[in-house]
């Protein structure tokens, strides 16, 4: 009879017991509450000892309560979290005492549960390890519960210091830009000496030479040997060591740059390309500064048409700026593959817990689970571990081979890197428990049978003993609570003589594997309103029938935004299905051609065709199921042409997914895609079991339409494949790797490289496309308006967080661009 | 009131703040011990921080590629450090947190510095603290005091610690402190007067009874650490030197060479969470049962793996088998390496005089104890002044002393001219005129205890 104590609550109070949340956690309540109150809603459950077969375990009241029971006010409140919330709320004003006394009544529930866990003879391991692992007399976990201790945060401050540097150096960096866009966008090489210096002269007002006298970098006077230069982009003179010239492609890397960033898409793009060409004209590239008396002067000076000169202040900015845009676009390999070494380790923390659960079930001949799901699962665990090793080697050995060895710590963050995916690798991997075999299974399972079939005849006896000692007891009790038991034999021991409703038996099988403690209180109710619908008790199937309501919306509401973030995962996830399919495709053209025109080939790349429309489909049930009946009579003869070529691995790698795509077609609920675990909910419940091993396996079919599963479903297409069974299980687990070595590695890099630059050539093409367009002032004039709107947009926010004297600087800033504006539509005219 | 969880919490707290992908911790020298002691590596490494890096160290590469997380202590040399890296940045973002209360002008610093916009977040983690249990903290200061006086810088730095663990464990305590010590009663002034300036950070929930700071000054009793200790941890710590919950093995005759430092953490080390505080006695009788326990799980001869299921048994077995080994080949070098040392200095026979010395009150006795023992040629230089240091804080002004002759005992032994010094300091340390209390003059130990509280109130 202990067997009906509601176990997944047991397992539940126990991890708790681990942790020791004082505050959180009810335990079992000693509690002399009024039998008949509190039992119809909730699952509160009285045993009373007579019941269990032994006697009452607490001396003077006869029953234990258990449940999420407020300690204060002994309300029962349904789940953990919600007597958490009623403690915070409810008592948290409460004195300090109630800790003292909260702790007292947890120990008292500690002698308590010892107890009747020694009677009822199991020994739990979590309770051992809670045991064996204290400091020696010190128990932290005896400790109350601590929070993040104390922060402050600086962060408002330190913005707020450095937006006004921050708008400083992006005007000081705009301005720039602008300026130079201004000295590159004429014809140099084709304008004279003169011309030029007057436009550069109109660019930026020039520092009167008779105002400095020293260099003011270096210091050195000037004379007749030590000339003034002006730095072309901020007036302001030097001489000539102190000089700097930026060169006009570097000019034209930082305006396209900008521009880029500043006009999200569609700018008219740059039209005009660097001057071809040193030295094209004579006259044209010499400019002297003051004349052009002296030839010599003029020799020594540099040829000015394809850079412009400036100060070291404003070579350090630009190329500050320079080294930012270019960063912004550069993605080194290790990141990408990076990326795609944690995808996998998320996956695995995924799958393996999955996977275990499967194994732990299958090893004690529980029939939840088909052997050959869990023994695709791990497979396909496995091949994520392949794909683990491949990536953090890749990662190990990147750059070795360059000429300038990588720097260490460069080096070192690999090592660190691939010695983390080994760490993992051992920690998860050497976890996986193995499967039994299909012998070892059949007799697991009959042996699990007779056991269970001993158990329900053990149980019926004690039901039937206990009902009649009831009977005998409770002679003056209203009959109700006893009510239509009897003919029920199995079923009578989860009635309590007090009428509260326990879960069913099936229920609580089912319980382990549904994790959600929503989806369990839901499951309990379901079964406690079949327990009263039985009984005849309408009063509480009203109510019970109320609550589950309250809780399936609530359920319903988690789920929707499961889904949701589900839903967007499956499109990342199918994309890149779609790349794979891309790929399998190209290979198996390439192996088409080499193979010449085979009988079988042209079938698997139908099937494949068929699949990617699948993929996307995702959801829709009815094109599913036809796609199912398109696809069974093919996929019956696909295996010819497997014969036809053995030895070609295309053609064996093609029915694993063929038969992939059978299990994923077999669902009948076909709603794989918006449930992560299970969801047996959406329908009227009832036969979650044998939705469960399905439901999983389409999920991951459906995510890895290349892997291998020898997952075969109960009806799989494929009968006469038995027979090549042995084979398949022979090259099948081998395929995986041989593909990870040869072919997959290489893959994701081609796929990313061949993604990465189209996205970002994508501007370029663009203003490639627009380079028949010569229209410079155009242009011109659009990046100032771009810019003017830029900056008003900054006033905006400048004002809104109340910082006015950026408004001010951003307000000159923007007269003067609005200024170079007008000055550019005049010309125009 | 866990501090390594505290620390912990503040570690993992500023780890998932930064969001995925690979990062790089900055640390200066003292917060590397402060991470160090309560993550091991591989625990970190989990959370995707690969390197581990030194803010004044100049061999750092520009990884852009890397997220920053900056644990610092707020003092000038860091703020300068950090200044120079954010001129120019080496990873993409920065998160920086200070383990102490940092000032206004060195935020504005910080932020005309950030001219990219690399840094994403700027915090005040209160962890400036070594934790090295779960209620046991220190600051690994050397030289605090100056006579009888605070080194400055000490002070401070003493302050700091310990606000920072009220801050961690988010305690606003009531102080309380030795009267009779001018140290204590600097420090608890200057606890309260950081607790008044920075209230707002101090404003927790009050309780009813408040949590309380005790405040004691070691001199008060001197003799407790000058007895030779029995229980595990307090005899790796005295006995083999435990640092930061790292010893050194390395002078440990025949030691094998992934030995030579060993971790002894109560955190991941079970078997040493059950000994920590047990008997050398009893930690025998354990160990003998690990070896047992271990001689079972151990796969049966290596060669036999012969069918394909032992194989899978032993591959199963194979990590909590290579776990154990680890734990077992460690706890018995250790406790191996402590009965060696035991018999080697006849620690039993020196622990008996010192007991003596300690707890009876019989000079004739303890004098002749002293002498045989100081004639004992196996007898440690380290364990003979130790010896004879308690007998001077112990019969500091009997009429009968015998100190000078012991004093001469150790020249002629050979004994250091520092080390016979330190006998004198120790009296003027921790002798009779400083004590608050009489620590001694009480036969048993009952009497003292009493005592000792008497002298607190």
């Amino acid at each position: 009879m202990g067997q009906t104590i509601n176990s997944g609550q047991q397992k539940l109070n126990a991890n708790h017991m681990t942790r020791l949340l004082l505050l959180r956690l009810l335990q079992l309540v000693l509690s002399s509450c009024q039998r008949e109150s509190k039992l119809s809603t909730t699952q509160l459950l009285l045993r009373d000892g007579a019941t269990m077969g032994y006697p009452p375990p607490f001396e003077g009241t006869g029953e234990v309560k258990e449940g999420f029971l407020c300690p204060l006010c002994l309300k029962d409140l349904q789940s953990f979290y919600q007597l958490q919330d009623h403690y915070e709320e409810e008592h948290s004003g409460d004195d300090r005492h109630v800790r003292g006394q909260l702790k007292s009544l947890v120990q008292k529930a500690k002698k308590a549960k010892d107890k009747l866990l020694k009677r009822d003879g199991d020994d739990r391991p979590d309770t051992g390890s809670y045991e064996s692992f204290y400091y020696g007399g010190v128990d932290p976990y005896m400790w109350e519960p601590q929070e993040l201790g104390a922060t402050r945060s600086h962060l408002d401050l330190f913005k707020k210091h450095r937006a006004a540097r921050i708008d400083h150096y992006v005007i000081e960096v705009n301005k720039l830009i602008i300026r130079l866009e201004k000295l590159t966008s004429f014809d140099r090489t084709n304008s004279d000496a003169a011309k030029i210096r007057a436009i550069e002269k109109s660019v930026v007002s020039w520092v009167n030479d008779s105002d400095v006298p020293f260099c003011p970098d270096c210091g050195n006077k000037f004379n007749i040997r030590n000339r003034r230069h002006h730095c072309r982009l901020c007036g302001s003179i030097m001489c000539r060591k102190c000089m700097e010239f930026v060169p006009l492609p570097l000019a034209q890397k930082l305006i396209n740059g900008t521009r880029e960033a500043l006009c999200v898409q569609g700018s008219p793009g740059q039209s005009q390309s660097p001057p071809a060409g040193g030295g094209s004209s004579g006259m044209g590239s010499r400019r002297g500064s003051i004349s052009s008396l002296s030839s010599v002067t003029s020799m020594l000076e540099e040829k000015d048409d394809e850079k412009i000169r400036c100060c070291h202040h404003c070579m350090d900015t630009l190329l500050k700026r320079q080294q930012k845009l270019e960063e912004k676009d550069h993605m080194p390999d290790i990141v990408k593959l990076y990326e795609r070494l944690r995808m996998c380790m998320e996956k695995v923390d995924e799958k393996a817990p999955e996977y275990i659960r499967m194994a732990e079930s299958l090893n004690a001949g529980e029939t939840t689970y088909n052997l050959d799901t869990a023994g695709g699962l791990r497979l396909e665990v496995q091949k994520y571990y392949e794909l683990i090793d491949a990536l953090s080697k890749r990662i190990l050995t990147l750059g070795l081979k360059d000429d300038p060895q990588p720097h260490p710590k460069a080096l070192q963050l690999q090592r660190m890197v691939r010695y983390t995916a080994t760490l993992f690798v051992q920690e998860k991997l050497l976890g996986l428990m193995s499967l039994p075999t299909k012998e070892k299974y059949e007799e697991l399972k009959e042996k699990r049978k007779q056991e269970q079939e001993k158990r329900l005849q053990q149980e019926r006896l004690a039901a039937q003993e206990a009902l009649k000692r009831r009977q005998e007891s409770e002679r003056n009790r209203p009959p109700v609570s006893t009510n239509g038991e009897l003919p029920q034999a199995p079923r009578a021991p989860r009635m309590t003589k007090a009428g509260g409703w326990l879960p069913s038996a099936d229920s609580v099988h089912t319980r382990i594997e549904l994790e959600d403690p929503l989806l369990q209180q839901i499951e309990n109710i379901q079964s406690f309103l079949r327990q009263a619908r039985e009984a005849n008790r309408t009063d509480e199937v009203a109510m019970l029938e109320e609550n589950l309501r309250q809780l399936q919306d609530e359920y319903d509401q988690q789920q929707t935004s499961l889904a949701i973030s589900l839903s967007q995962k499956l499109a990342e996830e199918e994309s890149l299905q779609q790349g794979e399919f891309h790929r399998l495709e190209a290979r198996e053209r390439e192996e088409r051609e080499h193979w010449g025109p085979a009988l079988g080939s042209s079938q698997p790349s139908y099937t494949w065709e068929r699949s990617l429309n699948i993929g996307p489909a995702g959801g829709f049930q009815g094109e599913e199921d036809t796609a199912a009946e398109d696809l069974t009579p093919k996929a019956e003869r696909s295996p010819s042409s497997l014969r036809a070529f053995p030895a070609l691995t295309s053609q064996e790698e093609s029915p694993p997914r063929l038969r992939s795509l059978g299990g994923h077609v077999t669902p009948p609920g076909g709603e794989g895609q918006n449930s992560t675990s299970l969801n047996p909910f959406d329908e009227e419940d009832s036969t979650p079991i044998e939705e469960d091993p399905s439901n999983p396996f389409s999920e991951d079919i459906k995510r890895e339409h290349k892997e291998v599963t020898n997952g075969k479903k109960e009806y799989n297409p494929f009968d006469e494949e038995d027979i090549k069974d042995d084979k398949q299980a022979e090259t099948a687990p081998g395929n995986p790797f041989e593909e990870d070595d040869d072919t997959d590695p290489g893959n994701p890099f081609m796929e990313a490289s061949g993604n990465s630059p189209e996205v970002s050539t994508n501007p370029f093409d663009g203003e490639d496309d627009d380079e028949a367009l010569p229209d410079l002032d155009m242009i011109e004039e659009e990046l100032l308006l771009q810019q003017i709107d830029n900056i008003r947009a900054y006033i905006f926010d400048a004002k809104l967080s109340g910082r006015l004297d950026e408004v001010e600087l951003l307000s000159e800033n923007l007269r003067e661009l609005q200024h170079t504006l007008q000055e550019q539509k005049k010309k125009k005219h | 009131m866990n501090v390594t969880l505290a620390v912990k919490q503040y570690i993992s707290k500023m780890v998932e703040s930064s969001g995925p992908g690979m990062k790089v911790l900055l640390m200066d020298r003292e917060t590397t011990s402060i991470v160090s002691v309560v993550y091991t590596q591989s625990e970190i490494l989990q959370k995707e921080v690969y390197l581990f890096e030194r803010i004044d160290s100049q061999n750092r590469d520009s990884m852009k590629h890397l997220k920053a997380i900056c644990f610092l202590r707020p003092t000038k040399e860091n703020v300068e450090h950090l200044i120079q890296e954010l001129r120019r940045p080496k990873y993409s973002v920065y998160f920086i947190y200070f383990s102490n209360v940092i000032s206004k002008s060195e935020i504005k610093a910080l932020a005309e510095a950030d001219e990219q916009e690399v840094v994403a977040e700027v915090q005040e983690f209160y962890g400036d603290f070594i934790a090295v249990n779960p209620h046991l903290f220190s600051l690994n200061l050397q030289g605090v005091a100056r006579g009888r006086s605070w080194e400055p810088s000490m002070l401070s730095r003493c302050t700091q610690g310990l606000t920072s663990v009220l801050l961690a464990l988010k305690k606003c305590p009531m102080i309380r402190y030795q009267l009779s010590s001018d140290m204590s009663k600097r420090l608890a002034e200057s606890v309260k007067q950081i607790i008044t300036k920075e209230y707002e950070l101090f404003d927790f929930r009050k309780t009813e009874v408040p949590p309380l700071l005790l405040i004691l000054d070691r001199s008060d009793d001197t003799i407790t650490p000058l007895l030779n200790q029995w229980t595990y941890q307090a005899m790796v710590h005295e006995l083999l030197g435990l640092n930061n919950n790292r010893i050194d093995l390395s002078r440990v005759p025949g030691i094998s060479k992934d030995l030579r430092e060993v971790v002894l953490s109560a955190e991941n080390d079970e078997f040493y969470a059950n000994n920590l505080y047990l008997n050398f006695g009893e930690i025998g009788t354990n160990i003998k049962n690990l070896m047992e326990d271990f001689q079972r799980k151990r796969p049966k001869g290596q060669q036999k793996l012969e069918s394909i299921s032992d194989m899978k048994a032993f591959v199963d077995n194979y990590p909590q088998f290579k776990k154990m080994s680890g734990t077992v080949s460690k706890h018995v070098t250790v406790v191996g390496e402590l009965s060696r040392l035991v018999s080697e200095r006849q620690l039993m026979e020196v622990s008996e005089v010192e007991q003596e010395l300690a707890c009876q009150n019989d000079h004739s006795s303890a004098q002749q104890s002293v002498r045989r023992l100081l004639q004992n040629p196996r007898l440690s230089e380290l364990d003979a002044v130790r010896l004879v240091m308690l007998y001077a804080l112990r019969y500091e002004r009997h009429s009968s002393s015998i100190l000078p002759s012991l004093m001469d005992e150790l020249s002629r032994r050979g004994v250091s001219e520092r080390h016979r010094r330190m006998v004198q300091s120790v009296v003027e340390y921790g002798g009779k005129r400083v004590r608050g209390s009489d620590l001694i003059a009480p036969t048993d130990a009952v009497a003292i205890t009493k005592q000792f509280f008497k002298g607190l109130k």
